[in-house]
């Protein structure tokens, strides 16, 4: 009190303009209050999942009242959440599917694009928050090598952009990994070029490293990684340990931090037996016209249940009509295991993630490579969203929710302050891709070791995913991939931040309206006294809370913040923390 | 915005129900920034000390923590050199547990607490932490040793100020300035070496 009482006689004029402005803001609180209070659940769900809603004391009412007015007109701009902002510039209609998704829980599409045509299903689990993601892909063959080089690749093409988004967007990557012009076909490993060599080289080391980690024990087969020829792999003997792995580093310059993930997929088709003959690929592949079925099943994960199972689980499928063969791919240990850890130093920092998943082959019967190819590039490509998540995650985190839905890379901005790290476009992949550009990649991600692993067979996947996610990171080149990655980041949050629940989730949770009859109560969050007609979001643990405020906390988290229940405990989930 | 409301409401309270041995103040235009005192506790080796504290109240409060700060110094296991408080109720969940049902008054009441209950299972100071578990003799005698100090180079009243190191000072630095010299001499004299922290 009595500094408080000198800065007020020191500084009553300035302070009159202060206190005049924070009158305006109580009183403007009010009318949010008020405005709230007036708005239909349908309205006030839209206002909150757009961000429109800001915080109390930041709108004018009228200001309120026009956004409402324009989400409803120009219903679901790009206000998706993810992704919005950076999807408007390409038409990638499959991801505008993906945050149509995001936002209504199940969905049906599909589209074609050249040779391919697509179809993904997606279905949410609103109170779980899980999430299921099938897509299938046909895929018409030419013989033409350059169709053969790497159904990965198309579909990645595919799923990324039907139109010509793809094409758009590769020129970026390129960029970003200068050795590898040729992508596919280094990708694809068929021609035994220097490059290739190089690369692979390149990824076994890198692989070592992985290796440890994960497969211990397990015999490393990296040669698979070029065997991608769409030939069936006449032996499906590969030892089901084979795998592959994906690694991808991305870096996020938008986030202040540096996110570096690496993603290891290990992928035990049948890539170790061709693994030395790459070229055999090429010519098979030209002949099937394969089916190709991801099926993936993300699984939201608790705060601390990630560290020893973690999360994301998923099985994958893949089907190649030719051959009729069904192959399931499990992840062997439950799930994609996500190690995450962060050191902070003055205003930078930064984050490590790695997300390995290891995928187990169940069954022997033969696969045709391409198949296994394809697939194996899919997987990556959803890895590497999915690795892209921590850096969603923490531009979420950091920022307000408001900002969120809009636009993740301006919150990143915002974010406390890593201007200095910010390296712009990011995502490095590993190995695999192109050499050069996984040097690049490397000095610049030097923290990760994860890199090493980029197993994932090398062929394939590697320099597009990577450079994608790079790209996506940045707003200006954005790749479809990514996109996708980020769909699927989106879906699952932050690790190392507080975990929330969904709109679905919260959603479900009671609400009413405060009555007169109702005894004299605050809201803890505000320490507001309810008014008549305020509404209550009543939680399973029955306190309750105005809305708007409990809604904020459990978009981040998930426990009463009274009693720190968890809230979703009662209702179907079973390992909250 | 949400905070300065919450944030008026809070601090009336704190003025006219002010927990005991707690003090705050602060300024109408600059509420994000709060003084508190906290007037150790009897039966604690910082009995007869008046422990100075900066708050600062991030933006998104109270959905994000406060942060606190000991602007005097404290030989306690968890409370550094610097000032930073090893408290849950300090963090984010998962890690932490601060909740927006917690307030400044109840933080600070936690701090108070925590000053008379050392928790060493999470030390800030890993040195500290194995004297007060294994020699708390001296650790007590130490404790008392730093409050006495505190009290010898406060005759002049004035709040305590950090050493800036890297925080910024509060508005009302100027009439303290040589608290900062204070502080600094106080570790010079105990030699204060700079234990590796193991609570982030």
């Amino acid at each position: 009190m009595e500094s408080s009482d000198n800065a007020e006689q020191g500084g009553s004029e300035q302070s009159d303009s202060q206190r005049r402005q924070q009158l305006d803001r109580l009183d403007r609180e009010e009318a949010f209050y008020q405005f709230v209070n007036n708005l239909s659940e349908e309205d006030y769900r839209l206002m909150r999942d757009n961000h429109l809603l800001g915080t109390p004391g930041e709108l004018t009412e009228e200001e309120l009242s026009n956004r409402l007015q324009q989400i409803k007109d120009g219903p679901e701009q790009p206000h998706n959440e993810g992704s919005g902002s950076e999807e408007a510039s390409n038409g990638d209609t499959l991801l505008d599917w993906l945050n149509t998704v995001r936002q209504t829980g199940n969905t049906t599409r599909s589209g074609h694009r050249g040779n391919q045509s697509w179809r993904a299903v997606s279905r949410t689990n609103p109170s779980s928050g899980d999430f299921r993601f099938s897509l299938e892909i046909n895929v018409n063959r030419n013989i033409a090598e350059q169709q053969t080089q790497t159904e990965a690749e198309r579909l990645e093409g595919d799923q990324v952009s039907p139109d010509a988004a793809v094409s758009e967007a590769e020129p970026p990557m390129e960029t970003a990994e200068p050795t590898v012009p040729p992508r596919r076909g280094q990708i694809r490993a068929r021609s035994p070029s220097p490059e290739q060599r190089r690369t692979r080289a390149r990824t076994a080391r890198s692989r070592l490293p992985v290796n440890l980690d994960q497969l211990d024990g397990l015999p490393q087969v990296h040669n698979g990684l070029p065997s991608h020829s769409h030939e069936p792999v006449p032996e499906a003997q590969v030892e089901g340990s084979s795998r592959t792995r994906l690694h991808v580093l991305s870096r996020q310059s938008n986030i202040q931090a540096e996110a570096q993930e690496s993603v290891e997929a290990a992928e035990a088709p049948a890539a170790p037996q061709q693994g030395d003959a790459p070229s055999g690929e090429a010519g098979a592949s030209g002949r099937r016209p394969p089916t190709i079925m991801l099926d993936l099943q993300v699984r939201r994960v608790r705060p601390g249940e990630y560290r020893e199972r973690d999360s994301i689980a998923n099985r994958t499928r893949s089907r190649s009509q030719t051959s009729n063969n069904t192959f399931l791919y499990e992840t062997e240990r439950g799930g994609f295991r996500r190690t995450f850890s962060r050191s902070e130093r003055a205003g930078v920092r930064t984050y490590v993630s790695t997300i390995r998943i290891p995928i187990r082959r169940i069954s022997d019967a033969g696969l045709g490579e391409a198949t296994s190819l394809a697939l194996q590039s899919m997987i990556r490509q959803i890895m590497t969203g999915f690795g892209e998540l921590s850096y969603f995650m923490d531009s979420d985190s950091d920022s307000s929710d408001s900002n969120r839905g809009s636009n993740p890379s301006a919150d990143a901005a915002d974010t406390p302050g890593n201007p200095g790290t910010a390296s712009a476009s990011v995502v490095a992949e590993a190995p695999v891709t192109s050499a050069g550009g996984s040097s690049e990649v490397g000095a610049s991600e030097t923290r990760t070791e994860e890199r090493e692993g980029s197993a994932v067979p090398p062929q394939a996947r590697e320099s597009r995913p990577r450079p994608r996610a790079p790209i996506s990171l940045e707003e200006t080149a954005s790749l479809p991939f990514l996109r996708l990655a980020h769909f699927f980041l989106l879906n699952d949050e932050d690790d190392d931040q507080p975990r929330g629940l969904t709109k679905e989730q919260i959603d479900n949770l009671s609400m009413r309206n405060f009555g007169e009859s109702d005894a004299f109560k605050t809201c803890s969050v505000c320490i507001t006294e309810y008014a008549e007609g305020n509404k209550l979001r009543k939680l399973p643990c029955s306190h309750e809370y105005h809305v708007h405020c409990i809604d904020r906390w459990l978009s981040e988290n998930s426990t009463c913040p009274i009693c720190r229940r968890a809230v979703l405990v009662s209702a179907n989930r079973e390992s909250v923390v | 915005m949400q905070r300065i409301s919450r944030l008026k409401r809070e601090l009336q309270l704190l003025n006219t129900e002010p927990p005991p041995g707690i003090h705050c103040s602060f300024s109408e235009e600059n509420l994000e920034n709060i003084q508190a005192q906290i007037i150790g506790g009897s039966g604690t080796p910082f009995e007869g000390g008046v422990f100075n504290l900066e708050i600062k109240v991030p933006d998104r409060y109270p959905f994000e923590p406060p942060q606190v700060r000991f602007l005097t110094p404290i030989y306690h296991p968890n409370i550094d050199s610097a000032g930073r408080i090893c408290l849950d109720a300090l963090k984010l969940p998962p890690k932490g547990a601060w909740r927006p049902s917690l307030n400044i008054s109840t933080v600070l009441s936690s701090i108070q607490l925590l000053m008379a209950e050392p928790n060493p299972d999470d030390p800030l100071m890993a040195d500290i932490s194995s004297e007060f578990k294994y020699s708390r003799a001296v650790y007590l005698e130490k404790a008392r040793k730093w409050t006495e100090k505190i009290r010898h180079t406060e005759e002049a009243v004035c709040v305590l100020q950090g050493e800036g190191e890297e925080q910024q000072k509060g508005p009302d630095e100027e009439r303290c300035g040589k608290t900062s010299r204070k502080r600094e001499a106080l570790s010079a004299q105990e030699n204060l070496e700079q234990p590796k922290r193991s609570c982030s």
